[in-house]
Parts: C-alpha cells; sequence; structure tokens
C-alpha cells in the first residue's frame, strides 16, 4: 500500500505529510500530529466524538480519509484558544457546567462552534440539529444547549467573557 | 483488513480514464458516509478491492442548476447544499425535506446524493423522494452518455446497474408544471442520525377537489423502492373529501404484501404503510382546504 502526499493546514499552521491510503483524518490528527482532543468513539458517524470543522463545516473526521481532504483546513478543539485566552463558547460551557465526564465536549464545542461561524444567533431548534450527530451519555445536553444560547448572545453583544 | 491504494482524480476525464483502465478492481468514494463504514466492516461488497478513487473534488459536478425543463442535480452535491438550495426550496420543498432527515448536520455536510443513489439502500431517505418525482440519472463513460430512469438503475438492496467503467455524474429531476402538494414521511427509531424504517413521499395535484398525477413512493417496504401503482390508480381522480382512508390503508398494506410476500416484518410494515400514506393524503387535505 502506497503512501500519499497531502497538504493539510491544522489549527493555522501548515503540515506536509505523507499518509497511508486508509489513513482516517481522524488518525491523522490523533495520531500523526498528536491532537488528542479528537476523540475516537463508535468510528461509524454516529457518536460525534471526532468532530472537527473541515473547511468551515462540522464533519466526522472518523468518515473521511485524509487523502481526499489533500489542501483543505482543519479546525480541532486544540484552535479554539487564541493568545492563552479561551473561545467564549468554551467559557459558555464552563459556565454552564456543561462538562461532565468530557469526552463528548471537543466534539460538541467543533458542532457548535461550526454554527456559530454559520449563524451567531441560532434558536434552541437550531442548535439542537447542529448536535443531532453528537451523543453526550451524562446526558448533560440541557447545559450544553444553555452554554452555546449563551455563547451566542454573548458573541452578538460583543462583551467579553 | 481491506488494503488498497488510494486515488485522487482532479477532473472527470481523469477519472473516466482511471477507471476506463483499472475497471473492476476500482470503487469510487466521495462524501464517504457510507464508503467507510462499508470499509470499517469488512463488507462482502467491498472485498477484493484494489483502488478507492476519490471523485470529491471534480469541479462542477456538486452544482445545483436550473435547466428549463428540470432541475440539475450534481452528483456531487451535498445533504445539505440541497437543504440551502434557493432552487430546491422554491421547486421541490419535498426534496429539501428528504435531505434534511438524512444523518446529522456532519453526515449532511459530506454525504452526496450520488453516493446516496449509489450505495442503494432500500431505506435511502432522497431515492424515495427521487423516485417520486420521476428522475432520471446520467452516467458517463470514456466513450459514452446514457441515461435512465433512477427506478430502472436502482436494481436491487445494494445493487445499481452501473458499469465498471462509468461515473454517475448528474441526476435529472423534471419540473412539475402547475400547482401540487407534496408529502415526505419517515418513520425511525428515533428522531436524529436513524435509518428509515420505512418512508415514502407523495405528489399530487388537486383539480375540483380531485387528486390528479398522484405518485405514491415508499422506500424500504420493498426490496428497493418503488412507485405504488395499484393505490395510485385507485386513488386517481378520487374527491378528497371523499376519501375512504381505512380501505386506502389496507389496500396499501396489500400491495406492499403482494410485491414482498409475508415476511418477518410484514406484522409490523403491512398495517405502517397504509398509516403512512393515510397520514399524508390528511396533511395534504388540510393544505389544500
Amino acid at each position: 500500500m502506497g503512501k500519499v502526499d497531502v497538504t493539510l493546514t491544522v489549527n493555522n499552521k501548515k503540515y506536509n505529510l505523507k499518509v497511508d491510503s486508509d489513513e482516517r483524518l481522524l488518525d491523522t490528527l490523533r495520531e500523526r500530529l498528536k491532537f488528542t482532543g479528537v476523540k475516537e468513539g463508535c468510528s461509524i458517524g454516529e457518536c460525534g466524538a471526532c468532530t472537527v470543522i473541515l473547511d468551515k463545516k462540522a464533519v466526522n473526521s472518523c468518515m473521511v480519509y485524509t487523502f481526499q481532504v489533500d489542501g483543505c483546513e482543519v479546525l480541532t478543539v486544540e484552535g479554539l484558544e487564541m493568545n492563552g485566552q479561551l473561545d467564549p463558547l468554551q467559557e459558555a460551557f464552563i459556565d454552564h457546567q456543561a462538562v461532565q465526564c468530557g469526552f463528548c465536549t471537543p466534539g460538541m464545542l467543533m458542532s457548535t462552534k461550526a454554527l456559530l461561524m454559520d449563524n451567531p444567533a441560532p434558536t434552541r431548534e437550531e442548535i439542537k440539529t447542529a448536535i443531532e450527530g453528537n451523543l453526550c451519555r451524562c446526558t448533560g445536553y440541557q447545559q450544553i444547549l444553555d452554554a452555546v444560547e449563551s455563547a451566542a448572545k454573548v458573541s452578538r453583544s460583543g462583551e467579553d467573557v | 483488513m481491506l488494503e488498497f491504494q488510494a486515488l485522487k482524480a482532479d477532473n472527470l476525464d481523469q477519472a473516466l480514464d482511471i477507471l476506463d483502465e483499472k475497471k473492476k478492481q476500482v470503487k469510487m468514494i466521495a462524501g464517504g458516509t457510507d464508503m467507510l463504514v462499508g470499509i470499517h466492516n469488512e463488507s462482502d461488497d467491498l472485498k477484493g478491492i484494489d483502488y478507492l478513487l476519490d471523485i470529491s473534488s471534480i469541479n462542477g459536478l456538486e452544482l445545483i442548476e436550473d435547466k428549463k425543463e428540470y432541475m440539475k442535480l450534481g452528483a456531487l452535491c451535498t445533504h445539505n447544499e440541497i437543504i440551502n438550495s434557493d432552487l430546491v426550496n422554491e421547486r421541490f420543498p419535498l426534496l429539501k425535506k428528504a435531505a434534511g432527515v438524512i444523518g446529522s448536520t456532519q453526515i449532511r455536510n459530506r454525504g452526496t446524493v450520488g453516493g446516496n443513489i449509489n450505495n442503494a439502500s432500500p431505506a435511502a431517505d432522497l431515492v424515495t423522494a427521487l423516485i417520486a418525482l420521476d428522475a432520471k440519472v446520467v452516467l458517463k463513460s470514456k466513450d459514452q452518455k446514457r441515461e435512465l430512469p433512477l427506478s430502472q438503475y436502482i436494481t436491487g438492496p445494494y445493487r445499481t446497474d452501473l458499469k465498471a467503467n462509468e461515473i454517475m455524474t448528474e441526476v435529472k429531476v423534471p419540473y412539475i408544471q402547475g400547482e401540487y402538494y407534496e408529502n415526505y414521511q419517515k418513520v425511525k427509531r428515533r428522531q436524529a442520525v436513524a435509518i428509515a424504517r420505512i418512508n415514502l413521499a407523495v405528489i399530487t395535484k388537486v383539480e375540483e377537489d380531485k387528486l390528479k398525477d398522484i405518485k405514491i413512493a415508499f422506500g424500504s417496504a420493498t426490496p428497493t423502492a418503488i412507485r405504488f401503482r395499484k393505490i395510485e390508480k385507485y386513488l386517481e381522480g378520487k374527491d378528497i373529501a371523499e376519501l375512504n382512508l381505512e380501505e386506502i390503508a389496507d389496500k396499501t398494506g396489500q400491495e406492499m404484501v403482494d410485491i414482498t410476500g409475508t415476511r418477518w416484518s410484514t406484522p409490523y410494515k403491512k398495517p405502517v404503510v397504509g398509516n403512512l400514506l393515510k397520514r399524508a393524503l390528511q396533511d395534504i387535505v388540510k393544505e389544500v382546504q
């Protein structure tokens, strides 16, 4: 099985990689680049723990081969923090106690970050749609919805959290 | 473990050349939302593949275009692109509804109409709607181009008429003249990320309170999604104020059993197909009034 040359931009940094044909974006991020915030749950696109933002859209990184996304931009949970400051969305997750065991959190954050990038003032229903592919087995959904709503309000009013 | 060599085509000609040369050893991948599950599960259909050809970055195949007589859905347009298309919204809200119940946001961002059709699951949500809409598919090979009705293209569960040297480039959805009503129903185990137990698409005109040109397609009820022609014929011309819903439900269940025979799922599916059509017709009647 031959290797494939791929250029990826992850969290604003460019990487030139030689990847295996069957290497999933999830594998590249976790094993090769050590972005271990990306979690592997079900491996078949049902749990959303591996969600990353690929060219501005939330995707399951377990359902994408790295060779398919040559030249693309990826944002993982590690890329949310800027200059030592957490993203307002991360702050809101903390404030609303939207994190219990934490396994689903990176995926939840990336799904809802993608939503807010596209729609800064979502309704509660729109937030639910954005995370319908993310399972939280601690069942902290209400707190997660509250966190996203409050982060949307904060960014709308331009306040710093 | 399935072992394969990755290949990537930047344009259609290049992809067709690769298929022409390597023929049967190649499988195509676009959004990958079914393919990666198949590979993960080492599906029998994928045993013996040597190459996986990525066609997801072929330019132009993702477009949704108005072609006067029909709407062209590029094979690579994603479910979310269908949902967000003004043209789809205006002309075929049914397709927006069908695309909207597929998987999750993440899956709708990657999965394509071509993939939904070519995976040929009997439960595919878009396929049922496209069958009701009399869609056609366009298939290209290096030297040829052919077009056939979607209902003929899907030949069985997970089987299509795609030849080893062909790529599906587009789906043609013919415009319907005049005002019409449409309804989409899906029965599933939960609200999201759920495969349809049964889905239903209904399209009909209503003239002087009478059903006209009614089209009814069920998915997951028969080996492939198909139009239920007997119940269509029975309903044609019926006054919407005088629909005998119980009789319609019975006849619909019977039509399914006539096709499938009695299977383990029949005690569940027979009443459900009938009730779904009942629900769809009730919705349409309400809309008319």
